[in-house]
């Protein structure tokens, strides 16, 4: 184990000690293993496969601190800019830490929000027996001291049968007081049988050069033919450095539609475990990524068809500028008992500069006999023919890359349900590719 | 308006272009017609700037400017206008965006306002009638997907909305069933007016009977070997080529 390692892991088995009894003692076995787990595993490092291209070395020189954080304030009028659409709920964390003033919740039936902390508080078993439940203590340094040292998160559960038609939205927001600091959140999100949910995540920094990092976890259950769409979007300030670690458990008829754009973030890096266990279920992932000067955005994805008539598709697509540089890795795992199972991964990349870099990796490794499955990647530019046809109606150069750009993110931002969240996206893109001419 | 002379141009060191001559006066119509391959699209893309050529002697000259000094998009701004043979596939580029965003972009060039977004509305759906184009594939990916007419048509589209003073036809034709031909003629006609001029580049005479032409060329080898009335379509229709050809190379 390196200094770096055993320096975090003295700071983890402090923060298990200075818990409050109210916060610590439900879930103190599993922080003690994962503590122990973190003290065998270290940080990951390019030795191992999935960490090959995702260097931490950056990530370990900002020295972040654990530390155990227990207020944070926001007025009101300070998240009012990042408001959208209206909410079945939404749920505040700023710097990490749950705003039962800022959040809402209409009080829908069947529909029940509350943050981790307080279930801890409680000791509500139902919530907490939950915890790790699907990603285990940790496997590997990072989900490990996460799980050591959470400290809050959201809890949402769904009765069966209901559904609930206005978006729940996790807003997460970053102050400048988190620079210098790790946090870790972990949510969990349970759909019964039948329920159905649209399912909101937001990453904003307040502070455009505020550095911090966000290890999260969260993990979710869709109970048979539940359904949810969970769309996210990671806009941390380009000096931070965000790591979240998705994991899904998909039971049978249970439909999933996920959609990432990954925008900001000096390192960020997203991995989805997604595992179908019971047939007719299907999962449809749709992600962009923008990476330019001094940024590396990874996605993991890892799709796990363990069972038959399943169908999953997967499509990611980004823009590499300046210096940019991207990681992709899907693995699509079709099991020999996986029989009728489809699945379909396209990584695209749009190279904007000869100095940014992506490495990626799609991997179908199928068991069975009876299946439909491709893949594909490219890796290419922009279009001189299309550039000259946008120039020749009045466009120039630069208008018409950034049309360019926006048509070949569309398909992805077309994904997301929220209006708002597309319009958005769309203006900070252009924003994006406004800001590229310049370096 | 425009002035070509002696026009030279090759691609990856072979000569493509041989010396062309050619003046175009407001109000007029030219046609240019020629065996494939003789170097029309090429002389149409050179004209609106595409890269990739090499002009190695001659003059371009549009309102007396040295157009070839242009970027492609000063061309657009000052009036020169190209449908192209194959028109390009944008997938994810909204083709009503695209519209408005060159409106807007010309317009801003020429320190005119951007038109607001009902009068464009109006504007399109009202030109996307007169050339029958399918209100559908306004909301579209521009050209993706699009039917080889449909293409055309959207061409005629963007012409018809960017009011060009000088617009050239590259076989805007090819690929047209007959009443297509006629609406995109019709369209190209409604454009006609004394301060803008058509070049029109065509196989078949058959255009020329909705948009008459005053002069027509024979491009052959990178030559325009011979220029006449509208007449010398008819009888290019009936003859051919080949004793066009067989003069030249003697
Ligand atoms: N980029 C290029 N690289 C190599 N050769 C080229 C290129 N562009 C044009 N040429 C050649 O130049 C010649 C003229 O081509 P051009 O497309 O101008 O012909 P055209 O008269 O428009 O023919 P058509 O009637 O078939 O449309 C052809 O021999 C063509 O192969
Ligand atoms: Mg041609």
């Amino acid at each position: 184990m390196n200094a770096c390692a055993s320096v975090f892991q003295q700071a983890a088995t402090e923060y298990i000690d200075r818990l409050s009894n109210c916060e610590g003692e439900w879930l103190t076995e599993q922080r003690q293993a994962a503590t122990q787990r973190f003290a065998e595993l270290g940080f990951p490092h390019a030795g191992l496969e999935a960490w090959r291209y995702t260097s931490i070395e950056g990530l370990l020189q900002q020295d972040f601190k654990i530390t155990h954080r227990t207020q944070a304030f926001l007025h009101h009028e300070m998240i009012q800019q990042f408001l959208g659409e209206p909410v079945a709920a939404r749920l505040v964390f700023v710097d990490g830490i749950y705003q039962p003033n800022l959040s809402v919740h209409t009080g829908q039936t069947g529909l029940s929000v509350g943050s981790l902390h307080a279930a801890m508080a409680a000791g509500d078993r139902s919530v907490l027996r939950g915890v790790g439940s699907l990603s285990g203590i940790g496997d590997h340094g990072f989900a490990a001291l996460n799980m050591a040292t959470l400290q809050d998160g959201a809890v949402i559960q769904v009765s069966t049968g209901v559904a609930i038609r206005q978006p729940i939205e996790l807003l997460h927001m970053a102050t400048k007081g988190l620079s210098g600091q790790v946090q870790h959140t972990r949510h969990r999100v349970v759909l019964e049988a039948g329920a159905s949910v649209n399912l909101v995540e937001r990453y904003l920094s307040l502070d455009s050069e505020s550095n911090y990092f966000n290890n999260m976890v969260c993990e979710i259950s869709l109970g048979e033919g539940a359904s949810l769409v969970h769309q996210r979007a990671q806009e941390e300030s380009l000096t931070a450095y965000h790591l979240c670690d998705v994991h899904l458990d998909i039971q049978g008829d249970a439909h999933y539609q996920g959609v990432n754009a990954a925008l900001g973030g000096a390192w960020s890096r997203t991995t989805f475990h997604a595992r179908f266990v019971g047939e007719g279920a299907n999962c449809e992932l749709d992600g962009l990524y923008l990476a330019g000067e001094g940024q590396l955005t990874d996605f993991h994805l890892n799709v796990d068809h363990s069972v038959a008539h399943c169908e999953s598709r997967e499509n990611f697509k980004g823009i590499l500028y300046g210096a940019g540089k991207a990681v992709f890795d899907g693995l699509i795992h079709v099991r020999e008992q996986a029989q009728k199972s489809q699945a379909h991964l396209y990584n695209a990349n749009l190279m904007l500069s000869r100095r940014a870099e992506v490495d990626t990796k799609p991997q179908l490794v199928i068991l069975a006999d009876d299946v439909k499955c491709s893949h594909g990647t490219t890796v290419g530019q922009l279009d001189d023919q299309a550039l000259f046809y946008l120039r020749s109606r009045g466009l120039d150069k630069d208008q018409a890359k950034r049309l360019l750009c926006l048509g070949f993110t569309n398909e992805i931002v077309d994904r997301f349900q929220s209006e708002y969240l597309r319009d958005h996206l769309r203006e900070e893109i252009v924003k994006r590719m406004s800001y590229e001419r310049q370096v | 308006m425009l002035s070509i002379k002696n026009l030279c141009a090759s691609v990856d060191g072979k000569a493509i272009l041989n010396g062309i001559n050619l003046e175009v006066k407001a109000d007029e119509v030219h046609a240019i017609m020629g065996p494939n391959g003789s170097g029309k699209s090429t002389l149409a893309h050179i004209l609106s700037g595409r890269g990739g050529y090499t002009v190695s002697d001659g003059e371009v000259h549009y309102f007396g400017q040295n157009l070839l000094d242009l970027e492609t998009e000063e061309r657009a701004h000052k009036g020169v206008f190209l449908a192209m043979q194959y028109p390009v596939e944008l997938p994810g580029v909204n083709n009503m965006t695209f519209l408005r965003e060159s409106m807007n972009a010309i317009r801003k060039a020429r320190g005119e306002a951007e038109i607001d977004a009902v009068s464009f509305m109006k504007r399109v759906r009202h030109r996307a009638k007169q050339v029958k184009l399918d209100e559908k594939l306004l909301k579209r990916s521009v050209n993706a997907g699009f039917s080889g007419g449909e293409k055309k048509r959207n061409e005629i589209l963007q012409m018809m909305m960017l009011e060009p003073q000088l617009a050239i036809l590259d076989e805007t034709d090819s690929g047209l069933d007959i009443d297509a031909l006629r609406t995109i003629a019709d369209g190209v006609n409604l454009l006609r007016s004394p301060d803008r001029a058509l070049i029109v580049v065509t196989h078949y005479q058959r255009l020329l009977d909705y948009i008459e032409p005053d002069f027509v060329h024979v491009l052959a080898s990178g030559r325009i070997i011979r220029s006449g009335g509208k007449e010398l379509a008819l009888e290019l229709e009936e003859k051919g080529y080949e004793w066009l050809l067989e003069g030249a190379a003697a």
